[in-house]
């Protein structure tokens, strides 16, 4: 489910989702292990992500003070 | 000039040029009376203080807050005397309120008219994206606002593209300035996903510049979702009025935009570790279930055995009751062997083995 591509929110919607799991009706203890293990990589891969990201600001060229 | 002779018309041409050189532009300072709108188009009044009158005229065009009787302005004006009437009138370019009272006023005559066309209604409310990607900025980038504003967006998130539109947001220019900007990003090919605008703290003159009608109008119409953080938090300006959100200030303005990475950050933790908790509890569920299948499955097959061994003790006391050595006890003998005579007989008693020969044998 993670993967370097995607982004924070959808990292995040994928982390809701596996808790989702867990809390639903197709949770299996067979799988379980794999999906916590999935979830806990996301976790970490969000806070990497959050922590390295930077804005950026651009000033527009164009000037405001007439018409033209 | 005692000895010109001049017609009306020429001394009027001539007065307005000699006040076009002397006076070309005028501010004056007075109170509103007798005002009136003719036709929807033309605004006429006066201003006065306690020594003197003046007409003046301007477009409703030119209008950008609204006036009443008794409030104060400067206007800014071209002097004429006008010809066809023989008066003497401001042709006024614009009009500002002055001192607290009538900035009050021309705020609260304008919230009416707007309110009025359901401008301010929660029905015309968009919000705003959760996170952001491309986000327009409105402001002066000389301010301490701004500057604020940017420290607080890079602290909280990342990743975003901000393109920051440098105008004035104080002064006569500063309405019309910020109305090109937001038609400016209006206009861009890939919308962005919000409009901010930010202005810090001022005087009541200062902020009045975010109740131009215009402006707020320009809000509004805008086809992105627009952001307002002006002033303090007790400050209130139509334009943050008719906003889609209201932010109190430019760094509450900030604060709504962009979540709080530290925030995300701890709440992805704890949605890992609920699931770790999730998956300790349903291991625990499936233990404990599984130790009372056992339990159950024990409990039946101690029951099976308790009654099998029930069965046993009986059987035990069947099978002791025909044992023959218990019968030996009991005193009678066993005897073995060919019952004619001269043959020789074993009996065996509970605690002897006799052999013995047969002497006689008849029938009973």
């Amino acid at each position: 489910m993670s993967g370097a591509s995607k982004s924070v929110q959808e990292k995040l919607t994928d982390l809701s989702e596996l808790v989702g799991w867990f809390q639903g009706a197709s949770f299996k203890l067979e799988t379980a292990l794999d999906k916590f293990k999935e979830a806990e990589a996301l976790a970490e891969e969000i806070e990497k992500d959050l922590t390295k990201l930077k804005n950026d600001i651009k000033i527009v060229k164009k000037r405001f003070d007439s018409e033209v | 000039m005692d000895d010109v002779l001049l017609s009306v018309s020429d001394f009027v041409a001539l007065t307005n040029q000699t006040l076009e050189y002397a006076f070309p532009i005028v501010q004056v300072q007075g109170e509103v009376t007798e005002f009136k709108i003719a036709q929807g188009k033309w605004v006429r009044f006066k201003i006065k203080d306690a020594g003197a009158v003046i007409n003046c005229f301007m477009t409703m065009f030119q209008m950008r807050v609204l006036l009443e009787d008794g409030m104060k302005v400067i206007v800014t004006a071209q002097p004429k005397l006008d010809g066809r009437w023989g008066t003497f009138t401001l042709n006024v370019r614009a009009v500002k309120p002055v001192g607290e009272g009538s900035i009050k006023k021309g705020f609260e005559l304008l919230k009416a008219k707007l309110e009025k066309e359901g401008l301010f209604a929660v029905e015309r409310k968009r919000s705003l994206p959760r996170v952001p990607k491309r986000v327009a900025v409105i402001t002066s980038t000389e301010s301490a606002a701004y500057a604020d504003f940017i420290k607080i967006i890079n602290k909280r998130w990342g990743g975003l593209d901000i393109e920051v539109a440098h105008t004035q947001v104080q002064g006569v220019p500063a309405p019309d300035q910020m109305i090109r900007a937001i038609r400016y990003f209006n206009s861009l090919e890939v919308l962005p996903e919000v409009l901010v605008i930010i202005r810090g703290g001022g005087s009541a003159e200062d902020l009045s510049t975010f109740n131009d009608e215009p402006l707020v109008r320009a809000i509004a119409e805008s086809r992105i979702p627009t952001l307002v953080g002006v002033g303090h938090e007790v400050d209130h300006t139509l334009a943050d009025m008719i906003s889609d959100v209201r932010a109190a200030t430019p760094t509450d303005a900030a604060q709504i935009l962009v979540p709080d990475r530290q925030e995300i950050i701890r709440g992805a933790r704890a949605q890992a570790s609920s699931i770790g908790y999730l998956l300790t509890q349903a291991i625990d569920n499936y233990s404990r279930q599984t130790k009372d299948n056992l339990n159950a499955a024990f409990s039946r097959i101690q029951e099976k055995l308790d009654g099998t061994f029930e069965q046993l003790g009986v059987l035990r006391v069947a099978v002791s009751q025909l044992n023959p050595e218990n019968v030996l006890k009991r005193g009678y003998a066993l005897l073995r062997g060919e019952q004619t005579v001269g043959a020789k007989l074993e009996i065996e008693t509970a605690t002897n083995i006799i052999t013995t020969e047969v002497q006689d044998v008849r029938s009973k």
